[in-house]
């Protein structure tokens, strides 16, 4: 009971203390405003080269879109403790960590999301890329996923503000890595074999294909074995991330990791 | 059972001293500090900054774990135990920091509900009644941002009692407030220890220990140099007396000079804008006021006066002695 309560309401309540300097004056330029002009680059680039079509870039930058606000709002879920010193009033609660944790990634998958659908929606249109009604609901569920993954990753990087301050700078080649790696705009096919073996492991190289498949059409039965990739690692990312946060709760309280600011 | 155990808690920090080089340094902040308070307590830890009061707290409310010794709230072994312990204490300290500044008191205490699992149909009640005995009512609303620094170390407080803890932790909650603020607080803390609750408390003030506290342990250099209650300790420097003599451009070897006199036991200088005022603590009056007058040399002298030893000139006195 207590449990789904800070998952919940914890969830919210932290993500507004944690967020509310996000009012709409820095909300839409940032991450919505920001991202297309990602999309238009590549999309324009792609265009110049001849290589790939404009559906392949916009749906490729769209979905890497998400990246940003869940890595680093991620690590911000605990760097930000830090900032306003709440981080050991926090920690000195019962609380289960588990709800709380998971309480503070909810919020940030939901608004990956949001960024990503409106990169796809709004970057299609300045781009003249038509996707089809009927093709929405899959996309949809696609970049669900992919958000979750990403935002499972950014709780490994969250975890790691237990021990150092640096997570920003983390998120940062993160960022840098999915949009190089996971064929957001270099095809898989292009890249050196051991870098395609990491994008096995990255987050977004599988939903990134599945949505430009069902784009093209394919059903999401036809994907779903993509789709159970990108959940999977997502999953693995989260019990990850919740497992390195435990051990460095645990060995904060020995070296007093949590002081430094 | 006491509520509190602290037994050779000791802690250091190590800590790298500079990124390049792999050079550690390592600071013994609590060198075996031992104390007991009992149930419905108010102990008081006293000491300069950096004494180790702060370390010490961290470790009894499970934050830290003890370099060595070992301390039990309620029975619970902090560094074991630290679920039951966390559930049984609140915990509060001073200054600006450690609150959501930008959401509003009530939601900084209902975030706080949550994570102590105040149950949801009293939550609303007992987040009321919190803000009514910390004198926040009707600014609930408001965003702790806009907040002076005696109604956020109230908000701390209030914080610190959502789940009705037995043992209260209070570091320095009243550094920086003003007089009229100060007292209010003393007035809450002394009517939690009245509703039965230990509390634990760090201060500066001496008058403030003086009025509040059953007991005290004076603090210097990770070490407990006195324990006792305000009388006991006061004691300390009975039998003696306190010369207060106020000089303008009081030499250093002049007052170097007076520490030498027999019957002194120790000397501080009080800087005040324009004057210095010497508390000069003796054996006994009579004879040294004329001497100590004598060896201040020729510099003016303005107000000469006799007292009672007070809390500080122990404590001076105490931590003087290192
Ligand atoms: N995390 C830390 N790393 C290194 N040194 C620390 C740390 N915390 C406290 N210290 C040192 O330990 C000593 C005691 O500090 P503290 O317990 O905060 O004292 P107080 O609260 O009495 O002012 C000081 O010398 C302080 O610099
Ligand atoms: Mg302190």
């Amino acid at each position: 009971m207590s449990a789904i309560r800070i998952f919940w309401i914890g969830g919210l309540i932290s993500f507004r203390a944690l967020f509310h300097w996000l009012n709409p004056w820095i909300y839409v330029p940032t991450l919505l405003v920001a991202p297309l002009f990602q999309i238009l680059l590549f999309v324009y680039v792609g265009r110049a080269a001849r290589i790939e079509s404009d559906s392949f870039f916009l749906i490729g930058n769209a979905l890497q879109g998400a990246a940003v606000p869940c890595l680093f709002a991620m690590g911000h879920t605990i760097a930000g403790e830090r900032f306003t010193q709440t981080l050991g009033l926090l920690l000195t609660t019962p609380a289960s960590r588990v709800p709380l944790f998971l309480g503070r990634a909810a919020p940030v998958v939901a608004n990956g999301w949001i960024v990503s659908m409106f990169g796809l929606g709004v970057g299609g249109v300045l781009v003249g890329v038509d996707i089809p009604p009927d093709r929405w609901v899959p996309l949809a569920l696609v970049v669900a996923l992919a958000s979750a993954s990403c935002t499972g990753l950014g709780l490994i990087n969250a975890a790691l503000g237990l021990k150092v301050r640096q997570t920003a700078t983390f998120s940062n080649i993160i960022v840098g890595i999915l949009l190089v790696v996971c064929g957001v705009n270099v095809p898989l096919a292009a890249l050196p074999t051991w870098l395609r073996a990491v994008s096995e492991w990255l987050p977004l190289t599988h939903a990134v294909e599945a949505a430009r498949l069902l784009a093209d059409g394919d059903t999401l039965r036809s994907v779903v074995p993509l789709l159970g990739r990108e959940a999977g690692l997502a999953a693995g990312f989260i019990v990850v991330g919740l497992v390195i946060l435990r051990a460095f709760e645990r060995s904060s309280r020995r070296t007093a990791s949590l002081e430094r600011q | 059972m006491s509520a509190v155990e602290a037994i050779d808690l000791r802690r250091s920090f190590s800590s790298r001293t500079s990124v390049l080089r792999r050079a550690k340094e390592t600071v013994e902040a609590v060198r075996g500090v031992s104390f007991v308070i009992e149930r419905g307590e108010i102990f008081g830890l006293l000491g300069p900054n950096g004494a180790g009061k702060t370390t010490t707290i961290k470790m009894l409310i499970t934050l830290l774990l003890p370099s060595s010794g070992s301390a039990k709230v309620l029975g619970y072994d902090v560094a074991r135990d630290a679920v039951k312990v966390r559930r049984r204490i609140g915990y509060a300290f001073g200054g600006d920091r450690g609150l959501y500044d930008r959401l509003s008191a009530q939601d900084n205490l209902r975030y706080f509900a949550e994570l102590y699992a105040v149950p949801p149909r009293t939550q609303r009640a007992r987040i009321g009644e919190l803000l009514e005995l910390v004198g926040l009512r009707g600014r609930e609303k408001e965003r702790v941002e806009g907040y002076s620094r005696g109604m956020r170390q109230r908000l701390h407080i209030a914080r610190a009692l959502l789940h009705d803890p037995a043992v209260l932790f209070l570091d320095e909650p009243s550094i920086g407030i003003d007089p009229v603020g100060a007292r209010e607080l003393r007035a809450t803390v002394a009517a939690l220890a009245g509703q039965g609750k230990t509390i634990l408390l760090t201060t500066h003030y001496m008058f403030e220990a003086d009025e509040l506290c059953d007991r005290i342990a004076v603090i210097g250099s990770g070490r407990i140099l006195a324990e006792g209650t305000p009388a006991d300790l006061k004691s300390r420097v009975r039998g003696g007396r306190v010369l207060e003599v106020e000089t303008f451009g009081v030499l250093d070897e002049s007052v170097d000079d007076v520490r030498r006199l027999d019957g002194v036991r120790s000397v501080t200088v009080e800087a005040r804008t324009q004057s210095q005022v010497l508390h000069v603590s003796m054996d006994s009056e009579a004879e040294l006021t004329a001497a100590v007058l004598g060896r201040i040399g020729d510099v003016r002298v303005g107000r000469v006066a006799s007292r009672e030893p007070t809390l500080e000139d122990a404590y001076v006195e105490l931590i003087g002695e290192r």
